[in-house]
């Protein structure tokens, strides 16, 4: 990845980044959208796992610090989604947005679940719906957004060739 | 090449594992340990996102309480137009009683439900929801506090459709206050829009009479529809008209039918024994009041008639007893069975003339 597109990269994170701080509190939805995790899965398939990984470790720390219970849990997750995502690079580089989608999908879900299990923040019941319920919920929404966004954010990734 | 790339994969590895021991490590921090990290964090690196989230959450509050204000306020508007509602009915109900309270005898209330015809220009009928079992006949007027209604078009035994004064075959002898001027009223040929096309028409009344504006048209009871002294409207302006001989007058009715909510219906016998000063008629008043003066005028008449007769009848008795007393006393008549009257009339007699004898003696020398 050259410079521009290393620029470009982190321009798209930072926005969806912003988002993740702006647009989910004002939706306020109980199944909310994750930009986190877009912005996780968008830098991690640029980067080598190990990097990766350590970007996830960031995010997470950054997601952690305005919790107010379960600090290192969404590091983890991030963390682990971040290496997977750049491991499985070949098959999210696809050009198709029906499986990018899904990807974003899975790493969400993959996520909450890490997370979720980590805290300690539900148990039995509870736990369940959360994982079940609520995870795939927000899973799927996450890459409903995810798809708009990467849609949105297309030709800003584009390497442009004289 | 080989190597480097082993080595590459065990560097990602390795970070893989530092990033995870790291994780769990800061989860099992204690609370007084982790605090600190994050709150660092927030200070620094977070505190641009802080202040995003801050600025979210905030335009999301005010989302919200706009929202729960635009309820309030609208629940509020609702309610006030509500009780401008019940306040309007409550003022309709409260006359209708005040009009049932003034005519005593002789009415059936009835609710005015209004006929839903998008077709019809003007509201010409009603549907009240009292019938031919309550008392309701054809032609009985219909009556507001305010004044005539209508009359019934037809009584059925629950319900009944009254034709107002707007119908084109509408007619009603009318009068004004002071009884000199007298016509027909008629909806008016040339009806306007909105609150102009109920207007009416005075036809008939005699050119010398001149109606000013606002004088009180009220129903003058012939032709037996109508009883007397039911209010039709006011004068707004005269008409001209073709007519030589007549007057015509535009009326504002005092009914408005968009307005009429109940209504009374006036009996067979109420109508005939009319219904007095209920709406305020001068002419009714004065009527009723020359009435009751003139019935009590009779009756002083009649009472200083019997006064005087027996007066008449006394004076005519004493000078007969005189004069029976008299004569008796002249011819030395004796009298037999006298009446106290007369008994004590010659008792005071004899003693005059005793104390005339004894005063005669005593000046004797």
């Amino acid at each position: 990845m050259n410079w521009t597109g290393a620029v470009r990269t982190i321009i798209v994170c930072a926005i969806l980044i912003v988002l993740h701080y702006t647009l989910r509190p004002l939706l306020a939805w109980r199944a909310s959208i994750d930009f986190l995790v877009v912005a996780l899965l968008l830098g991690s398939v640029r980067l080598r796992p190990g990097a990766a990984a350590v970007y996830g470790f960031i995010l997470g720390l950054v997601s952690d610090s305005l919790g107010v219970s379960a600090f290192g849990a969404a590091a983890l997750g991030m963390s682990v989604v971040g290496f997977s995502a750049s491991w499985l690079k070949a098959v999210f580089f696809a050009d198709n947005l029906a499986l990018n989608g899904f990807f974003l999908f899975l790493a969400k879900w993959l996520f909450d679940i890490i997370s979720s299990l980590v805290s300690h923040r539900a148990h039995g019941a509870e736990l369940a719906m959360q994982l079940f319920v609520w995870s795939p919920l927000s899973a799927a929404v996450t890459a409903v957004a995810g798809v708009i966004a990467l849609s949105l954010l297309k030709p800003l990734m584009e390497v442009r060739t004289a | 090449m080989a190597t480097a790339v082993r080595l590459g994969t065990r560097v990602d590895a390795g970070l893989l594992v530092g990033c995870v021991v790291l994780s769990l490590v800061a989860t099992a921090l204690p609370e007084k340990d982790r605090e600190p990290i994050a709150g660092a964090l927030r200070r620094t690196v977070v505190a641009p996102l802080v202040g995003l989230q801050r600025g979210a959450e905030r335009w999301r509050i005010a989302w919200v309480s706009n929202e729960q204000r635009q309820l309030a306020a609208d629940s509020v508007a609702m309610r006030a137009i509500n009780s401008e509602a019940l306040r309007t009915e409550n003022e309709h109900l409260r006359k209708a009683i005040g009009l049932g309270s003034r005519l005593q005898w002789g009415f059936v209330p009835a609710e005015a439900l209004h006929n839903t015809t998008p077709n019809e220009a003007i509201v010409t009928t009603l549907t009240l929801t009292a019938g031919s079992s309550a008392g309701i006949q054809q032609y009985s007027p219909v009556v507001a506090p305010e004044g005539l209604v209508g009359t019934i078009y037809k009584a059925d035994p629950s319900m009944s459709i009254a034709e107002l004064y707007t119908h084109p075959d509408f007619r009603a002898s009318a009068m004004s206050a002071d009884g000199q001027a007298s016509g027909i009223v008629f909806p008016h040929s040339d009806p306007g829009t909105g609150s102009e096309a109920y207007m009416l028409e005075l036809r008939g009344v005699s050119t010398r009479i001149m109606l000013k504006p606002n004088t009180v048209i009220f129903t003058s009871g012939l032709g037996g529809t109508f009883p007397r002294g039911i209010t039709i409207g006011t004068v707004v302006s005269e008409i001209k008209t073709n007519e030589v001989w007549t007057r015509t007058y535009l009326v504002r009715p005092a009914v408005m039918p968009s307005r009429v909510t109940t209504v009374l219906v006036l009996t067979a016998q109420r109508d005939t024994q009319g219904t007095g000063n209920i709406w305020g008629g001068a002419a009714v008043n004065g009527d009723s009041a020359a009435r009751r003066i003139a019935a009590a005028g009779d009756s002083l008449a009649r009472h200083a008639a019997q006064l005087e007769a027996e007066a008449r009848k006394a004076a005519l008795d004493s000078v007969r007893l005189a004069t029976i007393d008299s004569v008796q006393r002249a011819i030395g008549i004796a009298r037999t069975t006298p009446t106290p009257e007369l008994d004590t009339a010659a008792q005071r007699r004899v003693r005059d003339s005793l104390r005339a004898d004894s005063l005669r003696k005593t000046r004797r020398p």
